[in-house]
């Protein structure tokens, strides 16, 4: 579906010409000619206006009543009046009209400075209140959630938050309850309106009827700075504003990009912040000594991990978490290849890929952009669940469901909270994209009159899914438009036989001519905030910066652990994560960890693996202090900005690279953040001439660039022959195993003050059909096990989750499915 | 050889030089008519203020050092922490941090309380714009002008000094005086 084209038209408002895109409403046209227009429930984020509180009334030519200018589109010559004796008569009565029950307990109520009401009654009431009557009253405050305070005396009734609820976010929860003065915000059962995205109401409530639990009471606008920067809690990286008093970040608000986060924000991200300032946070270097982690100064720390690495030789690991930046894993792949002369470096999860394969997948010319998923004409979720994965993005293809008519099918072994808004819903077997992927290129054959049916069934069976649902799959995909985008979660590839699946994927890509098609193509949800970026910056065992060739392929994360395991390497290096909690297999991770004899870590927080088993901490900025770049899955370039100077005595992280460089014989000739950005852009050649100043606030796409075509070409993109993969394990009695990371899976939730309530704990979600099998019922505690390994988890029932499976989180402190070996486990009551 | 200034010399008429009459007057006539004024005033007798022992009394308007105020019946504090009288001040003195009233730890009337009130004394400059902002009258400036201290933090008045008793309050110029 291509982008509507803007005509512009012509009005005159208040008597001035103003050119405006056509079908804008008036209160927006108006802004072409610097004309304001008072509103209040109007907001061009929660689609159609409702015209709900009347403040935005004008005057039209033509028209013998007065008309609300948030629904009214602009008209070519069309004759607008605001500022006539009527209209002032008509705005001043609305706000004594709003102004009747309305507290105006400005000095205690946290919107003041802010107020939207205050701004409003200021400039265009009557400044006289003639009301004498007893106000209405509500209990006050309350919570309407554990994050959000409620103020019903204060609600002007502008349906705002009620709209984000049900048409953003879809979840249902917020109505207004009674009639008349009595209306009320709520939710539907009375219970918190607990949801990924609920903060958002926050920001939208025009008065402070909605306020934020940790922001409450901690400033006046007068006392705050704004900082903008990006979020790095996920893949998304939402572009954020820390309001910032004291050097402490109080809050965090959405800074609106069309083209990556539309103006929302999740949970996680905006209040996951609160992980800054906790005593938990570790802000001095630390060095093991007699067991346990004891505070050192930089200096004993720097030289004890620069000496016991030069011992270690080339016998190094190293790992890059997600939320490492470009710079920093840039820095970190030229320490371990130059200076610590090692090839095993990763920033993967899911095992490695052939270079071949990163180039292709990642080639520009096949990359979707986030706004290509609100204006495709079928969008196919494949194998993630973006309300975990991304969040941003699940708001983003409801939008485009519901305003744009876009196909939606998912693809996907769990089922996802997308499934109510999807055309078509798949399923497949966890890790079975590869089979699922080779049905559906067949069944697209088919669909385009190959004789592949039998092909279609075989491979669907062996995927574990219906070959009917395949076929109607590819029928969705080849008949609704040219622009099809694939949203694709990293654990595609993952796996021993990830390599085969991306290969699929390119084949299906290739099908549907995804290449080199404006608005359509494959976007990657990786597994780590800046998947992306630290692959093009080289943190890839068999890659170097820009995706180029390594003369000598090193290890990926699963063969760094069996090497340490082995004794072929002594020393691992952790930057910003640890791999007992975030990369898969955790009893090969364990072994690896103790059999190390250095562990050198980037840490935080002093997660299991890292209290358990590292020799020397080094402080990890947190994402408000960070200086550098992030590269968003669509490969925008985004830049990180301080907002607040270190805490305690945590350092920047690219000097302490340099430094460990330097102490290792080696300078690296970085002396500033900017100067690691430099040497990043000159070394990855599709980069090329991008400066920080080009990157501001917006951030850059790199893949429209003209130094995109310095993108290393793949050897070929497909399409590749196939062998047809070893089918699902049949269950026999036993499930599949499938797991996930749940949003609320992090040590900055875990921390949080106000967010540790969402904190995930092990839960088992199965089917309903399972569970009567099973006869297991909701809330039951349960052991799952597989080869002598076990966890404990909570039932939780998934309707339309495949038969034979079961769900278990990952990430999560204790009892995290990476215990489990899989691929098939026993459930049974505990 | 002297330089010659050409035509630039400009002669200046000068009166006649002072002398004789002229000059005794200057020398003496002046003084001797401040001393009058002097020598009439002695009669009234000294009229120094002996400070800091005595005080000078202030005008019901002065504004001296800030107070902040108690609801007399409930002895809750008035200030709820709006941080309107920080917005207003000129000099950027005040500091308010807000918190949340809850049932056991009431400490204003309104949902919040100021947690940290502060006034810097070094650097306010008495204009009172603070006591203007306050929608609750929980800042006034007093009448109190003695602030002199040894050092610049301890200029710093936090909320407690702001609410007690002065040690000393200085006098108040009675109706018509
Ligand atoms: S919502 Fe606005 S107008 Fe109402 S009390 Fe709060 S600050 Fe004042
Ligand atoms: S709570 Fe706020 S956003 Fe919701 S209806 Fe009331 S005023 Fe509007
Ligand atoms: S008197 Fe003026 S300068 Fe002093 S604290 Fe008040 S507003 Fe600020
Ligand atoms: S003194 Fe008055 S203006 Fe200042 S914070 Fe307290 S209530 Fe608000
Ligand atoms: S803004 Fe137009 S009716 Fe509310």
């Amino acid at each position: 579906m291509p982008r509507p084209e803007t005509r512009m038209v012509t009005l005159s408002i208040d008597g001035r010409e103003v050119t405006a895109p056509e079908n804008v409403m008036l209160v927006d046209g108006a802004k072409y000619g610097d004309v304001e227009i008072p509103v209040f429930c109007y907001e061009p984020k929660l689609g159609a206006p409702v015209g709900a509180c009347r403040m935005c009334l004008v005057e039209i030519e033509g028209i013998p009543k007065l008309q609300t200018a948030c629904s009214t589109p602009v008209k070519d010559g069309m004759v607008v009046h605001t500022q006539t004796a009527r209209v002032h008569a008509a705005q001043e009565a609305i706000v004594e009209f709003l102004l009747i029950n309305h507290p105006l307990d400005c000095p205690v109520c946290d919107k003041g400075g802010e107020c939207p009401l205050q701004d409003i009654s200021f400039g265009w009431g009557g400044g006289r209140s003639r009301f004498i009557e007893p106000k209405r009253h509500f209990q006050k405050p309350l919570a309407l959630s554990p994050l959000i305070a409620i103020d019903r005396e204060r609600c002007i009734l502008c349906y705002r938050c009620v709209r984000f609820s049900q048409e953003i976010a879809e979840d249902y929860q917020l109505v207004l309850q009674e009639r008349a003065a009595h209306t009320f915000v709520a939710t539907f059962d009375g219970h918190p309106y607990v949801a990924p995205f609920s903060g958002n109401i926050i920001e939208l409530c025009p008065v402070g009827a909605l306020t934020s639990q940790p922001y409450r009471f901690r400033a006046r606008p007068w006392d705050i700075e704004g900082s903008g920067s990006v979020c790095t809690l996920c893949p998304a990286q939402c572009n954020v504003n820390f309001t910032v008093r004291d050097e402490r970040v109080l809050r965090v608000l959405a800074r609106d990009h069309a083209e990556v986060d539309d103006g929302w924000l999740c949970d996680k991200g905006r209040f996951a912040y609160q992980a800054v300032h906790v005593d938990e946070r570790i802000t001095r270097p630390m060095i093991r000594d007699g067991g346990e982690l004891r505070p050192v100064s930089w200096e004993r720390a720097l030289e004890h991990a620069a000496s016991a690495l030069g011992r270690a030789q080339a016998r190094v690991g190293a790992i890059a978490g997600g939320e490492t930046t470009n710079e920093e894993g840039f820095l970190l792949q030229r320490l371990v290849r130059e200076v610590l002369l090692s090839n095993d470096v990763d920033s993967r999860a899911g095992g490695s890929l052939s270079l071949d394969l990163h180039r292709a997948l990642g080639a520009p010319a096949a990359q979707a952009t986030v706004s290509d998923l609100e204006f495709a004409d079928a969008v196919l979720v494949l194998d993630c669940e973006p309300v975990d994965d991304a969040p941003i993005l699940d708001l983003r293809i409801r939008k485009g469901v519901r305003r744009r008519r876009v196909e939606l099918a998912v693809a996907t072994s769990r089922p996802s909270s997308l499934d109510p808004n999807a055309r078509l819903r798949v399923r497949f077997a966890p890790g079975c994209a590869e089979a699922f992927l080779l049905a559906l290129e067949a069944a697209i054959g088919t669909a385009a009159g190959e004789p592949r049916r039998e092909e279609v069934a075989r491979l669907a069976q062996a995927a574990g899914a219906d070959a009917g649902a395949v076929h109607a799959l590819a029928d969705l995909l080849t008949t609704s438009g040219d622009d099809v985008v694939v949203l694709w979660g990293e654990r595609v590839t993952g796996g021993e036989r990830g390599e085969y699946a991306g290969r699929a994927l390119l084949n299906v890509a290739g099908r549907l001519g995804l290449r080199d098609r404006d608005g359509a193509g494959l976007l990657c949800v990786p597994a780590g905030t800046n998947g992306r970026g630290l692959a093009e910056a080289g943190v890839l065992p068999n890659a170097g910066p820009g995706l180029s060739e390594v003369e000598e392929a090193g290890r990926d994360a699963a063969g760094i652990a069996a090497a340490v395991a082995a004794g072929d390497l002594v020393a691992l290096y952790l930057l910003h994560t640890d791999p007992l909690r975030d990369l898969p297999n955790r009893g090969a991770w364990e072994a690896a960890l103790d059999r190390a004899s250095l562990v050198v870590a980037h840490a935080a927080f002093l997660t299991e693996g890292i209290r358990a088993h590292a020799d020397v901490v080094f402080p990890a900025e947190s994402y408000a202090e960070k200086e550098g770049t992030v590269t968003h899955p669509d490969g925008r370039l985004q830049r990180l900005r301080p907002a607040i100077g270190h805490q305690g005595e945590t350092r920047a992280e690219w000097q302490v690279l340099a430094e460990l460089a330097r102490r290792l014989g080696r300078d690296l000739g970085v002396h500033t953040g900017p100067m690691a950005t430099d040497q990043l852009v000159a070394a990855v050649p599709f980069y090329a001439g991008i400066t920080l100043d080009e990157l501001g606030g917006k951030g850059l796409r790199w893949p429209a660039r003209e130094a995109a075509s310095a993108f290393p070409a793949p050897a070929t993109a497909g399409p590749f022959e196939l062998e047809p993969p070893a089918p699902a394990p049949a269950p026999n009695g036993r499930l599949r195993l499938g797991t996930f990371r749940s949003i609320w899976a992090a040590p900055e939730v875990e921390v949080s003050p106000a967010l540790k309530f969402l904190h995930p704990r092990q839960r088992a979600e199965l089917s309903p059909a399972d569970a009567q099998r099973l006869k297991l019922f909701p809330g039951d505690r349960v052991t799952v096990g597989s080869d002598g390994h076990s966890v404990s988890a909570i039932v939780a029932l998934r309707d339309g989750a495949p038969e034979g499976t079961v769900f278990l989180e990952t990430a999560i402190p204790e009892d995290s499915a990476s215990l489990l070996e899989g691929p098939l486990v026993e459930v049974r009551k505990a | 050889m002297p330089w010659n200034p050409g035509d630039d010399v400009i002669s200046v008429q000068r009166g006649p030089r002072p002398g004789g009459a002229g000059g005794a007057y200057r020398a003496f006539g002046e003084t001797l008519r401040g001393l009058k004024t002097t020598f009439a005033r002695v009669l009234e007798g000294p009229i120094t203020i002996q400070y800091p022992e005595e005080k000078v009394p202030v005008y019901p308007r002065f504004r001296g050092r800030h107070r902040l105020h108690r609801f007399e019946d409930t002895g809750l504090e008035k200030c709820v922490g709006c941080s309107l009288c920080a917005a207003a001040c000129p000099a950027d003195c005040i500091r308010v941090v807000a918190a949340e009233n809850t049932p056991e730890l009431r400490v204003s009337a309104g949902e919040r309380y100021a947690a940290v009130y502060e006034i810097n004394l070094s650097r306010c400059i008495f204009c009172g714009y603070c006591e203007v902002a306050c929608p609750f009258d929980a800042i006034t400036m007093g009448n109190d002008y003695e602030m002199s201290d040894y050092n610049r933090s301890d200029l710093i008045f936090t909320k407690e000094m702001l609410l007690a008793e002065p040690f000393d309050r200085a006098p108040l110029r009675a109706e018509g005086e």
